[in-house]
């Protein structure tokens, strides 16, 4: 946006303004454009999930405001202002108050580092994958307080679910990327992508890859583990079934949000619904390759970029649309993943899910990780590392075997690691079914 | 483990997995594919009862389910749309059965007699506490009680839950439409029973009161008659303006009625214009009502008024051979006999007269005599039969009610009270 | 128990978890795999396995409930825990009473017939079965044997639609967002619209008389179900493949609120319930009413008595009530008008005595005892329900167990608190 805005002002009509006020122009119209996508995305996605669940279950959903329904989040969200906000007498004020800001504000800072498009990524930071998952665990803090603020005992054990599963599952989402970290050995948002072109395979890993875009962490099987497992963890955080125990609705009622009504519920609605949004879009990003895609890199080596500062504008319009369609795609269909599993799976109980975090994902990162150090031992490392056997081999023969071995690697400690736990999660607390009734009968006598 | 007993076996259920999938996470990778399955079933609707897949939603205001006949929803009244008189003949069936109590009706009364009418004068169903177990409409024997198929109730005043009969009087074409083959099963009972009590029934009695302008054009006829009747106060002009007429039976059968009207509201004086009405048609309903008249006059005066009944006895005589009509009379005979009885109290004398002696108990005798003559004349079994039973019964009402001295009489069967009329009407 | 017929009361076969060859039985058992079953051992010391030395918690009072979305109504289980584990749970009913027995010895026995379709609201045919069967009984009125084939296959259909609908809830409590509920209603409405036809109401059908039916199927009702059996296999192999083998729903359920079948019979358990729990008593075949004793039809028996077998076995039910359906529909006598005893009077006067019918409701043994003193009206009303036995046992079920597994548990044992509370 800077580079657009500069060349605007200082190029097209030679207004020469200092870089501050540029910079400053550039951000707010940004910021500004992305607290208005933000609910937007909100109010989509809650349509589409509800029509993309109804679907799954055979039914319509809701199609009676607007064309085919599609007013309907706005219906929602006029009633959700109009209902009275009550706050229960027992509860904290001040903290009831605020958890909901403390939970929606980390969200939407979330925003600043994701990319939507060639050159549209609102702040480039260098640690920007870090920053994106840091930011991220303060919303822990606000459900906790919404759970003690309410003073309610489903409340608290929301509360109580949701730090513990936010806090557990943040170890397998970031250990996952760590792997996709080691494979480019950056941690910005905008050179992971760009790390993603070429064709199946990264022209990152193979040079003279014909770049269409499709070199996405995904094929390789590194990536595919990784994304598995962030797939999964994502879901945990976004709270979404099988993991939305903190809200299991069956069993505590609404979790930390029992007692918030009106705008402060639609606020924990919101905060959730972008979360979810981020989640894909970041799961997008980071292993299929966010805005690449055929035909977007041959469309921006023509646009204003600080690489080629007279390109032609248009190139710019073109590149960011087909980028943000591409991004936008991908995202969707990752909440339609989680929308699908959200309609084909029972939900877990909350030890279970401590379980599979902390005995099954975090080896499994564990072992990832190993993957991708032979993956990079094998592709970039050369004789100054200490690895000379590679050094006669081609990079397409590099390729093939780092993909062989690495894949051998993941699926047998993807089957070890399961048949572990699952035979652990049997033995756990196994016990005698005879003995158990013997104890049961007896301590009813 | 299976056991076989008589005709099966206990089985015991498999659990687990049953097929040897040992790569963990394939259960749940069903699982998706049988939602997915259904996600993509989804862009058509579902083709019916063997179907699992597709949209199985009915997009309800526009898009409504064909209710089978035997739906039951809330009761209403039918009333029939030619003579746009009711079913009900408040027999009380229906609110005895209710099993939440919401049925309440009042039996109509002949405003001039204060008799009960075979009609209901008010009724009210508690709409918002009925159950819809359909009782009221299998037990109703004149099928004047159904169920409805209208569902869409809900109403912001609670008050409009609780319906008259206004609101609940249906068309029979209503109700032939929504329940073709359940009509067709009841409806020539209903219809037949239907016309028996539209006889029994004096003015506008019995007609659908949300039929505004039917009733009124009714009455309008009725006045019209009663004017036609009336209007020749000399006992001469009265036959002619009554031949005048008796094209139209109906016409007749008004002036008939008003006749009697104005000759059981004032005694005397309007004595001639009874007999004329009485004489002049050789309708058979006129001759009812004449006979209804008589009856009616016999009740309210005593002894004096004898002279227009006899007056009604030509009447009842005249009709040519209309064994309704003689059935009738017989029932009118037969409530004017016991009517007659219950007013003895005052008179002893007359009900004794009335349950010994025919001839001299002009009121009552008279009135059953005319009617067995016109049973035998027809030589319908039936009507003859039922013109004897009624009379009988008449006379056993009146012997009851009455004194003593009918005490034997009751003890016989058809030769008792009722005369020998009723005898020889039964032997015929 | 060298007969094939099971008498009343049952013995237990000799130990469901152990195979053991009945002699005199010409059916073989199958070698048995051992039961391997996973339970938390905190389930047994009756609260977390902590040391309490090194930790001192605060138990917490919960209700979960009357207002709550998986309590199946207003139903309160007071619960007692430490952290998530469930240390004490005191199931609280009565928030629904109305008064059903003392109603219904106000009214005529006629009258009640309305009155049981809002017992289990799920099940009015089958209630309505066992009411008229004890007035029946008491008033000596025969049945004709058309009615008893329509009573049979409404019976069996309603059997059907209760366990498509009540396995739906229990998923729905697990968390699965009402995808298979909505299955299962799917197929429940179509069963309702076939109810629909012959009564005239989806779920109030009112449908019995003394005596026989209030009127015979319609012309259209056969064809209808004929369709239905089409779909009525498709549908339940698709909730297993869906479900069965689902790993989460395998966590969820197995080794979960076990009912050791000894303490199932201590509490006088009936239905799915007792069978998940591994006794196959099943009216139906202990002491065949109605016209039971023609057809050919399994029991299901569960193995370990926890929320899976009980899951199993309601699956295994549908087959079987499929299966008498589908010789109900050979078996009809077509005798139009047949449906009814034509000299059954409604507004029955049973003579002075008592009497008590049984049958096997979809949700366990339903019975109605009945005293009468002559009048029209009973002079006593009893309802055995089963929902209401079977949830005796909740606290025993679930204690040890996670609060997450309270509901699970509860959906497992399909109540209906209209039954519950009367």
């Amino acid at each position: 946006m800077y580079d657009i805005v500069n060349g605007l002002i200082n190029t097209t009509f030679g207004w020469n303004w200092p870089g501050w006020v540029i910079a400053l122009i550039s951000h707010l119209l940004v910021t500004t454009l992305l607290f208005a996508i933000a609910p937007f995305q909100m109010l989509f996605l809650t349509y589409y999930e509800r029509r993309a669940i109804a679907r799954m279950q055979d039914r319509i959903g809701p199609n009676r405001v607007g064309p085919a329904g599609l007013l309907q989040p706005i219906a929602d969200g006029v009633k959700m202002f109009t209902k009275e906000d009550i706050v229960p007498a027992a509860a904290d004020r001040w903290v009831h108050f605020l958890a909901p800001c403390v939970v929606v504000a980390p969200t939407m800072l979330m925003f600043a580092v994701l990319p939507w498009g060639p050159g549209m990524v609102p702040v480039d930071l260098n640690v920007g994958l870090l920053f994106f998952f840091a930011i991220s665990s303060i919303s822990a803090v606000g459900l906790l307080m919404a759970g003690l603020a309410s003073s309610n005992k489903f409340a608290l054990l929301g509360a109580m679910r949701a730090v513990a599963q936010m806090v557990s599952y943040e170890i397998p989402a970031v250990l996952s990327l760590l792997a996709v970290v080691m494979l480019t050995g950056t941690l910005s948002i905008v050179q992971l992508i760009e790390a993603q072109a070429g064709l199946f395979i990264s022209s990152a890993d193979v040079p003279g890859v014909p770049d269409l875009g499709l070199g996405w962490f995904i094929f390789t099987p590194v990536g595919l583990l990784a994304f598995i497992v962030f797939f999964i963890a994502a879901l945990a955080e976004g709270e979404r079934t099988p993991f939305d125990i903190p809200e299991a609705d069956s069993e505590i009622v609404a979790g930390y949000m029992t007692e918030y009504s009106g705008m402060k519920f639609g606020l924990f609605y919101l905060a959730q619904y972008v979360l979810n949004f981020l989640l894909c879009a970041i799961a997008a990003v980071i292993f299929f390759g966010g805005w690449q895609g055929p035909g977007v890199g041959w469309l921006y080596d023509r646009a204003i970029s600080p690489a080629n500062p007279d390109g032609n504008w248009v190139f710019n319009l073109l590149a960011g649309f087909l980028g943000v369609f591409y991004l936008l795609a991908k995202t969707y269909a990752f909440f339609f993943v989680m929308v699908w599993l959200r309609g084909a799976f029972p939900r877990l109980r909350v030890d279970q899910l401590m379980d599979f975090g902390w005995k099954f994902l975090i080896p499994l990162t564990l072992v990832n990780i190993v993957s991708a150090a032979i993956w990079v031992a094998l592709l970039r490392w050369g004789p100054e590392q200490g690895i000379t056997f590679t050094q006669n081999w081609t990079p397409i023969l590099r390729w093939g075997v780092a993909f062989a071995v690495t894949l051998a690697v993941n699926i047998v400690a993807y089957i070890a690691l399961a048949r572990i736990f699952a035979a652990s999660q049997a033995e756990q607390g196994r016990i005698d079914l005879d003995e158990y009734r013997d104890t049961l009968t007896a301590t009813l006598r | 483990m299976t056991v076989k007993i008589e005709r099966g076996q206990i089985v015991t259920v498999e659990r687990g997995k049953r097929t040897a999938r040992r790569l963990p996470g394939m259960g749940l990778l069903d699982g998706m594919a049988v939602v997915w399955k259904h996600w993509a079933g989804s862009f058509r609707k579902n083709q019916g009862f063997n179907d699992i897949h597709g949209v199985f939603t009915y997009e309800y205001p526009e898009e409504r389910p064909k209710l089978p006949e035997a739906y039951r929803n809330m009761p209403i009244l039918l009333y029939d749309d030619e003579t746009s008189h009711e079913l009900c003949t408040s027999c009380f069936q229906c609110e005895r059965i209710c099993p939440p109590q919401v049925i309440h009706m009042t039996q109509a009364k002949d405003p001039a007699t204060g008799k009960p009418v075979p009609a209901v004068a008010e009724f009210v169903i508690e709409y918002d506490a009925c159950m819809s177990c359909g009782f009221c409409a299998e037990v109703c024997p004149f099928d004047a009680i159904k169920m409805d198929h209208e569902f869409e109730l809900s109403t912001a005043d609670h008050q409009k839950l609780t319906v008259f009969k206004e609101q609940l009087n249906r068309p029979i074409s209503y109700y032939e439409r929504i329940a073709p083959t359940m009509w067709a099963e009841v409806r020539d009972g209903a219809m037949k029973k239907l016309q028996g009590n539209i006889k029994r029934r004096p003015d506008v009695i019995g007609m659908a009161p949300n039929l505004a302008e039917k009733i009124a054009a009714r009455r309008r006829e009725l006045e019209a008659a009663a004017a036609a009747a009336t209007a020749p106060a000399a006992p001469a002009a009265a036959p002619a303006e009554g031949r005048k007429l008796t094209p139209e039976e109906k016409a007749a059968k008004l002036a008939a009625i008003k006749a009697a009207n104005a000759a059981k509201k004032a005694g005397d004086t309007v004595e001639p214009p009874v007999a004329p009405a009485g004489a002049a048609p050789a309708d058979e309903k006129a001759a009812r009502l004449a006979a209804i008249r008589a009856k009616n006059a016999a009740r309210k005066g005593e002894a004096p008024d004898a002279p227009p009944v006899v007056a009604g006895e030509p009447a009842g005589e005249a009709p040519p051979a209309d064994e309704k009509a003689a059935r009738l009379a017989a029932i009118r005979a037969k409530n004017a006999a016991r009517k007659a009885a219950e007013g003895s109290d005052g008179a002893p004398v007359e009900a004794n007269v009335a349950a010994t002696e025919p001839a001299a108990a002009p009121p009552a005798a008279g009135a059953a005599t005319s009617a067995a003559e016109a049973a035998t004349a027809p030589a319908d079994e039936k009507a003859a039969r039922l013109a004897a039973i009624r009379a009988k019964n008449a006379a056993r009402k009146a012997a009851g009610g009455g004194s003593d001295a009918a005490a034997p009489t009751t003890t016989g069967n058809v030769d008792s009270g009722g005369p020998g009329a009723s005898d020889d009407a039964a032997l015929s | 128990m060298n007969t094939g017929k099971l008498a009343f009361p049952m013995p237990l076969p000799a130990g469901v978890g152990t195979p053991s060859a009945p002699g005199g039985l010409e059916g073989q058992t199958s070698q048995e795999k051992p039961v391997r079953i996973s339970v938390r051992r905190s389930r047994v010391d009756g609260c977390s396995t902590k040391d309490p030395a090194m930790f001192k918690t605060e138990e917490l009072q919960i209700n979960i409930g009357p207002q709550h979305p998986s309590t199946h109504g207003v139903f309160r289980m007071l619960v007692t825990v430490d952290g998530e584990t469930i240390i004490d749970l005191k199931p609280v009913f009565g928030y629904l009473h109305r008064n059903h027995e003392q109603i219904a010895e106000q009214n005529t026995y006629l009258q009640n017939m309305p009155y049981t379709d809002r017992l289990d609201y799920f099940n009015s045919m089958a209630n309505n079965q066992a009411y008229a069967m004890a007035v029946e009984k008491l008033a000596g009125i025969e049945v004709p044997e058309r009615a008893e084939y329509i009573r049979v296959l409404m019976v069996e259909l309603t059997r059907i639609l209760n366990h498509a609908g009540a396995l739906g809830f229990l998923i729905n409590d697990m968390g699965m967002w009402q995808t298979q509920l909505a299955f299962g209603m799917r197929e429940r409405e179509k069963i309702l619209d076939l109810f629909e036809m012959a009564s005239g109401a989806r779920m109030m059908c009112n449908y019995f008389r003394f005596g026989g039916v209030v009127r015979d199927l319609p012309p259209e009702f056969m064809p209808k179900l004929k369709e239905l059996l089409v779909a009525m296999p498709a549908f339940v192999d698709e909730l297993e493949r869906l479900l069965r083998e689902n790993e989460i729903l395998m966590q969820r359920a197995e080794g979960i609120g076990i009912l050791p079948k000894e303490l199932a019979l201590a509490y006088s358990v009936t239905g799915p319930v007792l069978r998940g729990s591994g006794v196959p008593y099943d009216i139906r075949k202990a002491e065949p009413y109605s016209v039971y004793d023609r057809f050919d039809f399994d029991v299901p028996v569960g193995s370990v008595g926890d929320v899976y077998d009980r899951f199993l076995v309601r699956i295994e039910e549908m087959r079987q009530s499929k299966r008498i359906i589908e010789q109900i529909v050979e078996q009809l006598p077509d005798a139009r008008g047949g449906h009814i005893n034509p000299r059954a009077r409604q507004n029955v006067r049973p003579p002075v005595g008592d009497a008590y019918a049984r049958i096997e409701s979809p949700k366990g043994e339903l019975g109605f005892y009945l005293v009468s003193d002559g009048s029209p009206r009973p002079y006593r009303y009893k309802v055995r329900a089963p929902s209401f036995i079977n949830l005796t046992p909740l606290g025993d079920m679930c204690r040890g167990y996670k609060v997450a597994d309270v509901v699970v548990i509860l959906g497992s044992i399909d109540i209906v608190m209209g039954e519950v509370d009367r």
